[in-house]
């Protein structure tokens, strides 16, 4: 039977914490320019594609600028 | 640079490296391995290893051009060798290269225990060798390897046999191990970094790391999307790029060179980053014009994304697009100027030595200067026209990557390998290494601007006669460029080896960051409490 590992000091633990928030933003930017590749042109027309890869991009800074504001407060 | 106190701050993360001093040997130590030393290291060796494969590649080119005719190969498996060499140089040696030394210096640069992600950081590295036995083993399937060239165009990429497949999957998988490696790094600089280092006051190595990284997220995803609808337009009946089913061939070159140009940067910042180390260490100056060094690169980085299609003029783009891509990408020479400014500026009345890493700074400086010029001869769209798809290009680009890219990771190697192994490299062997790289270099590629502005196509087993002469040259400094590798290959494995002379923590006087704090070779765990930084 395996021991249980040692309880994280606070920093640590909110380091760790920092690394995974900091990490799943970065992998959502990834999913994002993945899937909105393909999905502009799966979409066929040009225009239509580029609105909502920008619409995208955009809700995406308002979500991630807007939390930003909100924990500062 | 910031200035550094040793005494250390309580309190710091990574609780689980705190008292495992005993590691495993042999090769469950490699295998297992979550410390960004070791992990640093076998991404070094397996570049080296894929920088010899892909060199390898380009002597059979070369063998083949030696004389105008049909020699050596024929003519698919020489279009399959310069695709080979293309994708195994680019995403297997230079790319995983730059990776090496950002695991080994962003954690002892910027104070941190490790990497953020250890066990992620092992993950990205064991991606890599599948992925080059997927492409080394295309060259052996139905069909052979693919042969469109590196930037996969379609539709030859939609007709080829299994290789293509097989390489569509290796980029795949490349591009996680990027993602995973970008996501690393960016977590790392921002979240780890010692109290007191600033953004500001970190070395540019760790600045242009972080920068590539941003880089890199933003461009492997597309593309990894681009080589999906590909690999659907070969398998599963959709017309992406297929004209045939109403789809657009031009629109893969699109989202390719979106990708593509970036990715230029992506293998240049880094280089740039480490002769920023090391010109002022060898000057005994600090950087000259640190923050405009920042600004500079993030320029560059912004401009990549919006200057693209200057590798397509010849696909019958609007006269607007032309200007504004040809404008654009003039641009770039402007913090790539403020850049070279500052590494001459730094070097100007400066007590300067010329150790190995050093002369590979200079070369750096002098070569990637001169490719510079020949991409901004490129990027005035009239004569783009004419010289699209010559040896003119060929010669440019080689200019930046190898003279660039190469001579600063040689460079960085040769700076480092004290810190790494504890051993000093042989002095003379490494100015031998400069210099008989330097001159077969020049020998091999500065002829190859006189047959592209002479109208020799690249990617071609044979030519006319009138390029025989400056093909032979070109050859002779290919092979001469490729065996003196061997003598680098000497020198490093001699230092793992700890043949010669023991190195001191700081063996350059002029060098000013963390990890010369730290003694020769850097211990297994270094930073484990981090330094104050004043």
């Amino acid at each position: 039977m395996r021991d249980t590992p040692p309880a994280m000091s606070e920093p640590a633990a909110r380091i760790r914490s920092a690394n995974r928030k900091t990490a799943l933003v970065l992998l959502s930017i990834a999913v994002v320019f993945f899937v909105g590749i393909i999905a502009t042109r799966f979409m066929g027309e040009g225009a239509a594609g580029i609105s909502v890869m920008g619409t995208v991009v955009l809700l995406f800074l308002i979500v991630a600028i807007g939390r930003n504001l909100r924990s500062k407060r | 640079m910031s200035s550094i106190a040793h005494d250390h701050a309580p309190g710091y993360g990574h609780d689980d490296h705190a008292d495992h001093s005993h590691h495993p040997t042999g090769i469950t130590r490699w295998l297992t391995t979550t410390n960004h030393k070791d992990i640093g290291t076998m991404y070094l060796w397996f570049s080296f290893t894929m920088f010899l494969v892909g060199g390898t590649m380009a002597m059979v080119i070369r063998a083949e051009l030696f004389q105008p005719g049909l020699q050596v190969v024929n003519p698919e498996f020489f279009n399959s060798m310069t695709t080979l060499h293309g994708l195994i140089m680019v995403f297997g040696a230079i790319m995983p290269a730059a990776v090496g030394f950002a695991n080994w210096q962003i954690p002892m640069m910027i104070g941190a225990p490790d990497m953020a992600f250890a066990r992620m950081n092992n993950w990205s590295f064991w991606l890599l060798p599948p992925a080059a036995i997927l492409l080394m083993t295309s060259l052996f399937v139905p069909g052979g390897a693919a042969a469109a060239g590196w930037t996969l165009y379609p539709p030859l990429t939609i007709q080829a046999g299994m290789g293509m497949d097989l390489t569509i999957f290796a980029i795949h998988i490349l591009g996680a191990s990027s993602i995973m490696g970008s996501i690393n790094i960016i977590t790392t600089i921002l979240n780890l970094r010692a109290p007191g280092m600033t953004l500001m006051k970190m070395p540019l190595f760790c600045w242009t790391w972080l920068i590539t990284a941003y880089l890199l997220i933003a461009v492997m995803p597309v593309l990894a999307g681009a080589v999906t609808m590909l690999l659907t337009d070969r398998h599963f009946g959709t017309s992406f790029f297929n004209a045939a089913g109403g789809g657009d061939p031009v629109l893969f070159q699109h989202v390719f060179w979106f990708f593509g140009h970036p990715e230029v940067y992506i293998i240049i910042l880094p280089a740039f980053g480490i002769v920023s180390q090391i010109i002022p260490t060898f000057a005994r100056k600090p950087l000259f014009g640190y923050a405009s060094m920042v600004y500079a690169t993030a320029g560059i980085a912004i401009l990549s994304f919006i200057v693209w299609a200057h590798h397509m003029f010849t696909t019958g783009l609007p006269t607007a697009g032309l200007l504004f891509y040809m404008y654009a990408t003039m641009l770039i020479a402007v913090p790539t100027g403020v850049k070279v400014f500052n590494w001459l500026a730094t070097m100007w009345r400066g007590s300067m030595t010329f150790e190995t890493p050093m002369l590979f700074s200079i070369g750096f400086l002098f070569l990637f200067t001169l490719g510079g010029f020949t991409g901004l001869v490129l990027a005035i769209m009239p004569v783009d026209v004419q010289m699209q798809d010559t040896y003119y290009v060929v010669a440019h680009f080689h200019y930046v990557m190898v003279a660039g890219s190469l001579f600063a990771f040689f460079g960085g190697a040769y700076y480092w390998i004290p810190k790494w192994s504890g051993t000093m490299y042989n002095e003379t062997l490494g100015k031998v290494h400069f210099w008989s790289s330097m001159i077969s270099f020049n020998v091999t590629f500065f002829p190859m601007h006189f047959l592209g502005l002479a109208g020799m196509p690249r990617r071609i087993p044979d030519y006319a006669q009138q390029f025989a002469d400056w093909n032979m040259i070109a050859s002779i400094g290919a092979f001469w460029f490729g065996a003196s590798q061997l003598l680098f290959l000497y020198s490093m494995v001699q230092c793992a080896r700890g043949v010669g002379p023991k190195a001191p923590a700081k063996p350059w006087e002029g060098a000013d960051t963390l990890e010369w704090t730290v003694p020769s070779p850097a211990p297994y765990h270094t930073f484990e409490t981090p330094p104050m930084v004043k």
